[in-house]
């Protein structure tokens, strides 16, 4: 955030009117879809709970959905029909294509390296103020607050999708695993939803982060919000150009090179 | 009274009267198809006491208590089980529990199983499918000794409030919720031995002893849940919250400097 | 969470069968078509049906409730006075009776050895025919006698007393000389009926002798007891075992087993002569009380305390408690009175005890005893005359013994030495034999010197597992059986329960096999049904009209006002002229009994109110609820023998021996032990109950009273040690 008041005004406005492509179709389907089904699995998940004991949910929001579904057991249904939609469809989109397509993403993009613990350790003291004068290192297509944070929600999803289904297959289950994945369930849950609000504050509420809420939709992101927040990425993406530009020169020196040959024959 | 349900279905149980034939419980599994290991109702056989030849024994008939403070209900998650408003029965919404079990550990009086075979908690229901066409419940109807009585306590007419006037003595098995109220019982217990009161426990052989009811205790599920769990999600989305609020108040006093270029 | 003593434990430790694991609820069946039929079941498929419980002799009246075209529960019907609305944990079983996985419900014919267990399934028309062949081929080489018949009192038994006396055999044995005879014979000779009926409103004080009736149940009686203890009554229960029924009186009396009598005599010793006894009443109704003042004097408190270890006072005190209670007073007169050579005396002495409190009319009625006055009778001829003496014995040996009660453990002895005649065949329906007579392995050889054996029942009991053919009947719910007088309704049996397979009424079963017998006269009826209807046309109605309340009404009979006994004199006989013709005591007397050496123990019977005798212990409901069957021991016994709770350990009488794990409790005298009978099966048809406990009957030995033919069953000694 702060490179870019070393950057002329010129060359700015240039790399803000290029585009890169971050999302594919895919991408942005799944995250809407997830979103869509969280913002009807969440408030009933948290309706259901309704023991005096963990005492969480207020009575009050308790009442008002059971009534509106007409019981605990039609909310329970609901919740759990949902969530089994939600876990085929999205285990659908992550394993189709697992290995072509996710192993590489995950092992290319998901992995902490140096200047993402070194961004760990000095930006969260800059949102607060602090420190402001330190330089904090480049990242890549994901800083590290968004590696870490998928880190919760692999980890958190893959919790939700195990506890889940223990609880709706009642009769195959002993007891005690009904019991553990309870709170597994509660933990997964609450671990996404945790940093949720850094995800949903960061990408539609934070200023500076508007064209990351709408790559969510277009799936593209300018060349200067790229250099600025995402500098590594920005560089391969300048690399890549620069490679098919040289292989375009490539190509045309060598047809040339025929013509001439060519011409030279006649 | 901790509920203000319509009516407060409950039993009297007459100690002198129970021969422990155990028709009661044959009843029972028939009339609610009980798997073969379970049993929804037993007698605690209080074993043969005193010196030869004066000797005693009792036999306590027992179900669940529908207590008007119930530990079970507490416990479970999604309010599955629950104390019917309108009478006062401690029921189970077999649709909505997913056999988690934390109900039956709740339950001081051991009153509830788990119906492997479906995966669900199941327990005394009060007959409700027979009381609410006027019948009494299946172990009371056929209570060869005249021990069991049901009825609802709020009517002062009921077999079971004039049973409790005119009782010699009287007995409640309270016992301690986690929460350091008393469960409050609805089953009462009438001409008991004074020994009774004290209720250790035997089992038909007179080998082991064990108290029943005990008090319910968090299971680690729950200690784990309201200590750790809780506080600490809470921590942590308090946290972020505050990071972000700090942060977001610092740009509205800063200005959105940073934005424009 | 502390380890405590829950109702898991409490089944776990009742019993389950190896390898039982959760069966999975109870599927209820489908209604009979019958019932359909009959117009009690709804559009809906609802309903209740009138029928009778048959899962002990008392046979409550039962409403079978139906919902959706299934049979789902049984409750007692509040109409009958047997039940009045309640059953007992048997009677509430009754589903699971009918629905045993192991129910024959196909004609089955012997292919292996006897005992193997293996058979084929044939077609009625085979297993009958096969039936009928033997039989009439045993009849033309030896002589009808050469057939014995066996059956348990069953409201069908006249009907099948028409095969055995149509066939022209006298031997008959029933389970009666194994529980009732002494009481019964008593009556009759005091009474003339064989069982007064009792009154529980009219009881203040009650004596019982045995009679454990918080155990050996009987719904409504059980229920009574219950009622007057509420209500203040005193109870005094004598019996070397504290029951439960000890738990529920007010005193228990630990006699010493066979000195029941002794302590009856005091207790009139004590009445006579402190001039307590009704003086009216004896002058009026009673005959041969001053032979009895003098005869009594001599059976003082002080002899009894010595025969029964029951303190003097204790019995003088009873006594002028008993006398205080004047006519609200009753010594119980027992059921099962098999106990000692000498229970018949002990009867005796009870009856003669109510006699001179002159209770009769208060808390003693007379009963019409059984038989239907009142329902039409179904035409037959006249029986043939039959030659042969009975092998057992009645009545050139115990002329005593009413020929319809018969002796049926001396039967089995006499059909065993062949003496006087050898028989060749068996036909057995609704009894057990391998289980129920003493001394088993007898029982066992009889089997094998038979040609051929025929069972009629409806699962695959012990006796069944050595037949030759088994002939499946259809279950008490899936059948009609004929009329049930009680009281003054005549009470219905109809078919609750499609029945299954090929399983059919005893009716149905007996006639066809009359018919090829020859004998087809003797059952003159088309099917059940008609039987009824014949029965119900004294009364102007037939099946169809009572079938949705189960009964049908006598009408009121004429007042009779004077009322007389039916003995030789017209009244109470105290002192009995038949007996003394017969050269026995005309009036009740001490014999004293044999009694076991210094390491031996009584070996004591009794009941169970989750079972009922040798039948119930394969019902897997009953068998949820049971107590593992144990060998009962007082702790001082056991102690001196190193024996500790639930240490299996070998008891040995002179006929036999067996295992069985003990229970150490102080409920039972130092010098008894105490099995619960009905364990210890044969038959590996049983798959819940073979396997479980030990059987008594090994170790019985076999003793009958000359006067009431009663089989001694505690008169057996036996000797404990660890294995």
């Amino acid at each position: 955030m702060s490179s870019h008041q070393t950057v002329p005004v010129a060359e700015q406005n240039k790399l803000r009117n290029k585009m890169y492509k971050k999302h594919n179709v895919a991408n942005i389907i799944t995250h809407w879809f997830n979103v869509f089904s969280w913002l009807m699995l969440l408030p009933t998940g948290i309706a259901i709970i309704a023991s005096p004991r963990l005492g969480i949910t207020p009575v009050w929001m308790q009442e008002w959905f059971r009534n509106m579904f007409g019981g605990t057991a039609n909310l329970i249904t609901f919740h759990y029909t949902v969530g089994l939609v939600w876990m085929f469809i999205l285990l659908f989109n992550v394993l189709v294509g697992f290995r072509k397509y996710f192993v590489p993403f995950a092992l290319h993009r998901m992995l902490l390296d140096k200047d993402d613990i070194q961004w760990m350790m000095v930006k969260p003291l800059q949102m607060l103020g602090l420190k402001k004068d330190r330089p904090l290192p480049a990242q890549d297509a994901y800083n590290a607050g968004q590696k870490i944070y998928s880190y919760f929600v692999v980890l958190g999803t893959l919790g939700i999708m195990v506890s889940g289904p223990v609880m709706v297959l009642k009769n195959l289950f002993p007891p005690i695993v009904k019991q553990i994945a309870q709170p597994v369930h509660f933990l997964s849950v609450f671990m996404i939803v945790a940093w949720l609000f850094i995800h949903i504050y960061m990408g539609a509420i934070f200023p500076e982060e508007k064209e990351a809420f709408y790559s969510m939709f277009t799936g593209k992101v300018s060349a200067w919000y790229a250099k600025m927040h995402h500098t590594k990425w920005y560089w391969e993406k300048v690399q890549e150009e620069m490679d098919w530009e040289d292989e375009v020169n490539e190509k045309i020196k060598a047809e040339s090179h025929t013509k001439s040959e060519g011409a030279a024959a006649d | 009274m901790a509920n203000d349900t319509k009516k407060r279905f409950g039993f009297v149980i007459d100690i002198s009267r129970c021969i422990d034939c155990r028709a009661c419980m044959v009843a029972c599994s028939v009339e609610n198809t009980v798997p073969y290991n379970h049993t929804r109702i037993w007698v605690h056989d209080q074993g043969v006491k005193g010196e030869w030849p004066n000797l005693s024994r009792a036999f306590v008939p027992y179900n669940c208590m529908h207590c008007e403070n119930p530990p079970c209900t507490e416990v479970c998650v999604s309010g599955a089980t629950y104390k019917n408003k309108d009478n006062g029965l401690v029921l189970v919404d077999q649709d909505a529990c997913i056999g988690c079990g934390f109900c039956v550990e709740a339950c001081p009086y051991e009153a509830r199983y788990i119906d492997e075979a479906r995966g669900v908690v199941d327990k005394c229901t009060g007959c409700f499918q027979r009381v609410e066409i006027g019948q009494m419940p299946a172990c009371v109807a056929t209570c060869l000794g005249g021990s069991r009585l049901f009825g609802d306590f709020n009517d002062p007419e009921s077999t079971v409030a004039k049973a409790l006037k005119e009782a010699g003595s009287v007995i409640r098995l309270d016992a301690k919720r986690a929460d350091g109220k008393s469960t409050e019982p609805n089953i009462y217990y009438v001409n008991a031995p004074v020994e009774m009161i004290n209720l250790i426990t035997t089992d038909k052989f007179g080998q082991m002893e064990g108290k029943v009811p005990e008090t319910s205790e968090y299971t680690v599920s729950e200690e784990l849940w309201k200590k750790l769990l809780i506080p600490g999600l809470g921590l942590a989305t308090a946290a972020a919250f505050g990071v972000q609020a700090v942060f977001f108040t610092k740009q509205l006093v800063q200005g959105e400097k940073e934005i424009e270029e | 969470m502390t380890k405590s003593i829950s109702r898991r434990d409490f089944l776990k430790l009742g019993g389950m069968a190896a390898g039982a694991v959760a069966l999975g609820s109870f599927i209820p069946p489908q209604v009979a078509k019958a019932a359909r039929d009959a117009g009690l079941i709804d559009p809906n498929g609802d309903g209740y049906i009138p029928t009778m419980c048959e899962m002990c002799v008392w046979r409550c009246g039962v409403l079978a409730k139906v919902r959706d075209g299934k049979v789902v529960k049984l409750e007692g019907n509040p109409e009958h006075p047997n039940s009045r609305g309640k059953l007992c944990a048997r009677g509430q079983s009754g589903l699971m009776n009918t629905y045993d996985p192991d129910r024959v419900l196909h004609p089955l014919i012997r292919v292996g050895k006897r005992g193997e267990g293996k058979f084929r399934q044939a077609s009625w028309e085979e297993a009958l025919g096969l039936v009928a062949k033997n039989m009439l081929d045993i009849k033309q080489k030896y002589g009808p006698e050469a057939m014995l018949f066996s059956s348990t009192h069953n409201i069908s038994q006249p009907v099948f007393e028409n095969i055995l006396y149509g066939f022209g055999s006298p031997n008959y044995g029933t389970q009666r000389s194994l529980c009732f005879n002494a009481m019964i014979v008593a009556n009759l000779m005091t009474y003339g009926m064989e069982e007064p009926a009792r009154d529980y409103g009219n009881i203040k004080y009650l004596i019982l002798t045995g009679r454990n009736l918080t155990e050996a149940i009987s719904t409504s009686e059980t229920s009574a007891l219950m009622d007057i203890i509420s209500q203040g009554a005193k109870v005094v229960y004598i019996d070397p075992r504290f029951t439960k029924t000890a738990s529920k009186a007010d005193e228990w009396l630990p006699i010493r087993p066979g000195t029941d009598s002794a302590f009856h005599l005091a207790m009139i010793n004590v009445i006579v002569n402190e001039g307590l006894y009704n003086k009216s009443f004896v002058d009026a109704f009673t005959t041969g009380f001053d032979q009895l003042s003098a005869a009594i004097t001599q059976y003082t408190p002080a002899w009894a305390e010595k025969i029964t270890g029951i303190q003097a006072g204790t019995i003088t005190r009873i006594a002028h408690e008993f006398a205080a209670a004047g006519s609200s007073a009753l010594a119980h007169n027992g059921w099962r009175t098999s106990n000692f050579l000498n229970s018949f005396q002990t009867q005796r002495a009870i009856t003669v005890l109510n006699a001179i409190m002159g209770n009769w009319g208060s808390t003693l009625h007379p009963a019409a005893g059984e038989g239907a006055g009142g329902l039409g009778s179904i035409p037959q001829p006249a029986y043939p005359r039959i030659t042969a003496p009975r092998l057992d014995g009645v009545p050139w040996k115990y002329p005593f013994v009413p020929l319809k009660l018969g002796i049926f453990q001396e039967m089995r002895d006499g059909a065993l030495k062949g003496d006087p005649y050898q028989p060749h065949g068996w036909l057995i329906s609704r009894q057990n034999p391998v289980m129920d007579l003493p001394d088993r392995q007898k029982t066992l050889d009889l089997f094998g010197k038979l040609d051929f054996i025929a069972t009629i029942d409806i699962i695959m009991n012990d006796t069944s597992w050595f037949s030759d053919v088994v002939l499946p009947e259809a279950s008490y719910l899936e059948r009609y059986d004929p009329l049930n007088p009680v009281g003054d309704k005549a009470f219905l049996r109809q078919p609750v329960i499609e029945p299954q397979g090929e399983a059919k009424s005893a009716l149905w079963i007996f006639k066809e096999l009359g018919t090829r017998l020859g004998i087809g006269d003797f059952f003159q009826y088309a099917d059940e049904k008609d039987y009824i209807n014949q029965q119900l046309k004294p009364l102007g109605t037939t099946v169809d009209g009572i079938a949705m309340h189960g009964y049908a009404k006598f009408p009121a009979g004429e007042d009779k006002s004077e009322f007389t006994w039916n003995t030789p004199s017209g009244r109470i006989e105290i002192h009995s002229a038949t007996l003394e013709k017969g050269g026995f005591s005309p009036l009740p007397e001490w014999q004293a009994p044999p009694q076991p050496k210094e390491d031996e123990f009584y070996l004591l019977t009794g009941k169970v109110g989750q079972h009922t005798q040798f039948g119930t212990q394969n019902n897997k409901l009953l068998h949820k609820y049971e107590d593992a069957p144990r060998m009962w021991m007082h702790p001082d016994s056991a102690g001196k023998r190193g024996i500790k709770d639930w240490d299996m350990v070998e008891v040995t009488s002179e006929v036999g021996k067996i295992n069985v794990p003990v229970r150490v409790t102080a409920s039972i005298r130092p010098d008894c032990v105490y099995m619960t009978p009905g364990y210890g099966h044969l038959s590996k048809g049983l798959r819940t109950a073979y396997g479980v406990g030990a059987s008594e009957s090994e170790l019985h030995v076999t003793y009958t009273d000359p006067i009431s033919g009663g089989q001694a069953l505690s008169q057996t000694f036996v000797t404990v040690r660890k294995v």
